[in-house]
């Protein structure tokens, strides 16, 4: 007999008993169900968060002075530093120069809080912000228009700066072109200082932080070449840093970039006595919450394993009692010529359909439960402005390998649970069969 | 079929000899009918001879097939190909239509869907009944099912039709015409057909009454066709 003949004689012995066959596999519907619904939460969060770091960099490393000897970075503060254990300008210039289309300089200075005139006579407060080029990439700034700080403009110590989206609605009244735009900034000590615009980045309220005021008095920061920035702090010799961010081309491997970071400062370090180099990255976040969500897959998955036991023994007492009340038919069957072969797959395939069934039913409300959820969360993100910033709008991404999973094993349920009614069946005595009622 | 004995209960303290050798052939193309009372084993030699049971002891040819000595599997197969098995209350399956239990012993023979439906109509046009291929039998009458029944029986074309009181349930009327169809098969379709009923009329319109008594053939009247062209069962 055909597997398509099984199946039209299982979903007609199924249909036979509608509610039964529901009752029976509700076991199976709550363990799928909390399954897809857990693991499509995950997924969309794991998705969500990777895309929020993705927008505030994740290509970003922490790169750090720590002791020889300590693994924890706040406890590294024992030992006296020297100006010579310090990460040096010149080491990060031989650092890019090795990889220069791979790391960028993430570091920020920010050196106070300046004004601009604008053609309204209005003043524009900023703050000044000493940038590399990976700065505006770091703090999830996105270039508008015009070009990104470049290293070119760090060494050569260019006057050239970057401003935000909304200096330019506060500064140019008359809606020019800010881009090659010389600008003067008013500094606090009084001085003045000129610099051309060479690129507007988009202000980031969730990264940089909203002002308190209407746009014409917010204050937004202006990035400027750090070795200017330090010049104007009156900062000539500057001995390095402690610790720097920097960022990496998102083309490139997170792995390979970090072991070419570590593996530069490693050398670098050897003859060091005290010091090294740490090197962290924001992907270390995902880290531990793809582990948050792993523990929390595993936990839902125990308890599914369970409700699926539960709702595989349902089936198999479900099967036993059919094939106890189709005795009778059992038996017809036999006399007809079904071999013991064909009842067993018989019941065995009912049973398995029964589990299917229910893993199905499981798995769509799981998918509801995943899109209700969605809802709600976008409703949340929406009201709060400056999370939609960063998140967006998040898109419930079901868990697709879950989905596999959970339909192999309502289909195993089916088997392992349907196997010793079926094979009741099937040994069944004609005669017997024939004459009980 | 030789010296057939049955037992139940073998080795308890309550074991039963229900057949107690019976020596039996039947002829391709007979009419036979056996009659007994109730309980005297009747249906358990019917069992016998449709390969739904084995005996304890003796020998059964179908076909010159040994059938005492075949595994449960070729017992299928037999009672598929060569028994066409017509029960007192109809055992149709109740939740599919006349023409899906038809098909069904083509279904356990590996007729393709096609012909499986068309020869199920065929079937059932046989026995009056093509118009109602769509209804479960719970939407057919007594006689109306066993017509099914019978239509059931004739699947596979089988050697032999086993009916085992298939008017019992039936008033007069309906047993009738059910006795009209035995006939046909008989007569039009040449088929061996072994009846057991209660009834001495229906018995004496067969060829040859078998009269059974706890377990022992106690008359037989006898083979009357021409010489076997090839014996259905054989000592
Ligand atoms: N499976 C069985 N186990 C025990 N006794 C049985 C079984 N089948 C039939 N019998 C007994 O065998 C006897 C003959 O039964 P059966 O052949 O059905 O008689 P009939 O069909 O002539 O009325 C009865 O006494 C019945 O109780
Ligand atoms: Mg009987």
């Amino acid at each position: 007999m055909s597997f398509f003949e099984n199946l039209k004689m299982a979903f007609s012995s199924i249909a036979a008993n509608k509610m039964r066959s529901l009752l029976t596999m509700l076991g199976i519907i709550i363990g799928i169900s909390a399954v897809i619904t857990i693991t499509t939460l995950g997924t969309t969060l794991r998705a969500t968060v990777k895309g929020a770091l993705d927008s505030l960099g994740t290509n970003l490393f922490y790169v750090y002075l720590t002791e020889k000897n300590v693994d924890n970075y706040y406890d590294s503060y024992d030992i006296e530093t020297t100006p010579e254990d310090l990460i040096s300008m010149s080491m990060l210039e031989e650092l890019i120069a090795k990889y220069p289309d791979e790391i960028r300089i993430a570091e920020e200075n920010p050196i106070g809080s300046g004004t601009l005139r604008n053609t309204e006579k209005k003043d524009v407060p900023v703050n000044i912000v000493g940038a590399y080029d990976g700065t505006l990439d770091y703090n999830g700034c996105k270039i508008l228009a015009g070009r990104n700080i470049t290293m070119e403009d760090v060494t050569r110590k260019k006057y050239t700066c970057v401003v935000s989206h909304i200096f330019v609605k506060q500064y140019f009244k008359n809606g020019e072109n800010p881009i090659g735009h010389v600008i003067s900034i008013n500094m606090e000590n009084g001085a003045a200082y000129e610099f051309t615009i060479v690129g507007v980045y988009r202000y980031n309220t969730l990264v940089n932080g909203a002002g308190p005021n209407g746009t014409d008095e917010m204050k937004t920061p202006i990035y400027i070449p750090n070795t200017i920035a330090l010049q104007l702090q009156g900062n000539y010799y500057f001995d390095g840093f402690w610790g720097i961010p920097l960022t990496f081309n998102v083309k490139y491997d997170a792995n390979d970039v970090k072991a070419h970071i570590q593996n530069f400062f490693d050398e670098k370090y050897a003859s060091n006595k005290n010091f090294t180099i740490g090197v962290n990255s924001a992907m270390d976040e995902l880290k531990t919450i793809d582990m948050v969500i792993n523990v929390i897959t595993i936990i839902v998955s125990v308890i599914a394993a369970i409700s699926l036991i539960v709702g595989g023994v349902g089936v198999m007492n479900i099967m036993l009692v059919s094939v106890t009340e189709r005795t009778r038919e059992i038996g017809v069957r036999k006399a007809l010529g079904a071999k013991k072969r064909a009842i067993k797959r018989q019941f065995v395939t009912e049973a398995i359909i029964i589990c299917l069934i229910g893993g199905i039913i499981g798995i769509l409300i799981g998918l509801l439960n995943g899109e209700l959820i969605g809802i709600v969360a976008n409703m949340i993100i929406k009201s709060e402005p400056s999370y939609s910033e960063i998140l967006g709008n998040v898109t419930i991404q079901p868990s697709f390998g879950a989905i596999i999973i959970s339909l192999i094993f309502s289909m195993l349920t089916g088997v392992f649970f349907g196997l010793y009614p079926a094979s009741k069946a099937a040994k069944m005595n004609p005669i017997d069969a024939l004459r009980y009622d | 079929m030789s010296n057939i004995i049955k037992r139940y209960y073998i080795g308890q303290p309550n074991e039963l000899q229900i057949l107690n050798g019976i020596s039996l052939t039947v002829h391709e193309g007979e009419f036979v009918a056996i009659v007994g009372a109730s309980g005297s084993g009747k249906s358990t030699l019917m069992n016998m001879i449709g390969a739904l049971d084995k005996p304890t002891e003796g020998s059964y040819l179908l076909n010159g097939v040994d059938v005492s000595k075949l595994s449960d599997k070729q017992l299928s197969e037999i009672r598929n190909k060569e028994i066409g098995f017509v029960f007192q209350t109809f055992n149709l399956i109740s939740r599919t239509n006349a023409l899906k239990n038809v098909e069904m012993p083509m279904l356990y023979a590996g007729v393709s869907r096609k012909e499986r439906s068309k020869r199920a109509m065929e079937l059932l046009e046989m026995v009056e009944m093509e118009d109602r291929y769509t209804h479960k039998p719970n939407e057919l009458s007594g006689g109306q099912k066993q017509r099914v029944a019978i239509a059931r029986a004739m699947a596979n074309d089988p050697s032999i039709i086993l009916a085992d009181e298939p008017t019992g349930a039936l008033d007069s009327k309906t047993g009738r015409m059910v006795m009209d169809i035995f006939h046909k098969l008989h007569k039009k379709e040449g088929k061996t057909v072994v009846l057991i009923t209660h009834s001495p009329e229906l018995a004496s319109e067969t060829e040859r009454i078998i009269t059974i008594s706890d377990g022992s053939i106690i008359s037989d009247t006898g083979y009357k066709g021409n010489a076997p062209a090839k014996e259905v069962s054989a000592e």
